[in-house]
């Protein structure tokens, strides 16, 4: 693995990225990683307000169509994400809680996702739990991501 | 400026009790994770309003778009209490902060920007038979409070990059980006 982790590292991408002093290198990206963050999670955030009983004049059918917004945001994510991996594959690859955000945004894309698709089919109690499970889900996304910070062992391979 | 700098680092670092809980192995990362989830909640629904304002979703009264409003207050809320505590925990990290003089400058814009519309045309884009689409004026409030809360996040995000460092000579003029040593003048 290290020897792949060196390629990565060792890479046009990843030396720029990393090491650029340029405000448009990983300063750009990280503020990227949180805007896309905020569109993904807080739309999802307020789908799963919306399925829990607050602001029931909404058409829930009408609400979805504010998913392309949380689209958005996955999207500028997965770009800057991939970015912010490519500077430090060590730093996260080595790291459980980079595997645990993963999975937690896993979940949560799947439920987001079947919101959007079969609403219809579920009753009521079915809705408060679907959307108990969005709001933990993207909530502890957002916690695991933080804590990469705080928990990597190793930075680098090289 | 350099003088009121001075004194609200003083001030703020004379809480102690938040500093030391802060301080110890779990405070800041939890703190963060809460500011993050905070700043989702209120971009996800004060951002959602804006749009609805804009023209998106049109199908959705604006009266109605307007009760997630009390959940971008309670995330608003949610940071400034975790904000305020970075704050009182690292005092000459943020007050000689170019980056977090820009982010408080956005957040009051974003403050007075909302003002500006709940004074003007809020009664009328959110009145019985109110029409599906807002006037300009109200689509120029939502342009500006998106782009202000965007502002807000990129600045917040570019803090570190910003780290003040013990001011080197040429000493401080109007607002001090570097900390300022214990220099007569100041006094």
């Amino acid at each position: 693995m290290d020897s792949l982790f060196r390629w990565i590292e060792s890479s046009a991408l990843s030396v720029w990225t990393r090491e650029s002093t340029s405000l448009i290198a990983y300063p750009a990206i990280l503020s990227a990683h949180a805007i896309g963050m905020a569109l993904a999670a807080g739309v999802n955030a307020a789908i799963a307000l919306r399925l829990l009983g607050a602001a029931s004049e909404i058409p829930m059918a009408e609400m979805r169509r504010y998913a392309g917004v949380a689209w958005i945001g996955f999207a500028i994510n997965a770009v800057s994400g991939m970015l912010l991996l490519i500077a430090y594959p060590t730093k996260a690859l080595t790291n459980p809680m980079f595997y645990l955000k993963l999975s937690l945004i896993a979940v949560g894309l799947a439920l987001f996702v079947a919101v959007n698709r079969r609403l219809e089919q579920w009753t009521s109690e079915a809705r408060t739990w679907i959307g108990v499970a969005l709001l933990v889900s993207w909530g502890s996304a957002i916690v695991a991501g933080r804590l990469l910070a705080y928990t990597y062992r190793r930075l680098m391979a090289g | 400026m350099v003088r009121l700098q001075i004194w609200l680092v003083t001030l703020f670092a004379s809480v102690k009790p938040i500093a030391r809980l802060m301080h110890t192995a779990w405070g800041w990362p939890l703190a963060e994770s809460v500011h993050f989830i905070g700043l989702s909640l209120l971009v996800g629904t004060v951002g959602l309003f804006d749009l609805r304002l804009l023209g998106l979703g049109q199908r959705i009264p604006i009266a109605a778009m307007h009760r997630l409003i009390p959940w971008g207050l309670a995330g608003f809320g949610i940071n400034a209490v975790s904000g305020i505590a970075f704050l009182l925990a690292e005092p000459d990290q943020y007050v000689y902060n170019p980056s977090f003089h820009v982010k408080v400058l956005f957040i009051a814009a974003a403050g007075v920007n909302a003002l500006t519309f709940y004074l003007t045309t809020y009664r009328k884009v959110t009145a019985n038979g109110a029409p599906v689409g807002a006037p300009p004026a109200a689509k120029a409030m939502a342009a500006i409070s998106l782009s202000l809360w965007i502002g807000v996040i990129i600045a917040g995000r570019l803090l570190t990059f910003y780290r003040p460092f013990p001011c080197q000579p040429p000493e401080p003029g109007f607002l001090a980006t570097c900390i300022p040593g214990f220099h007569a003048n100041w006094k």
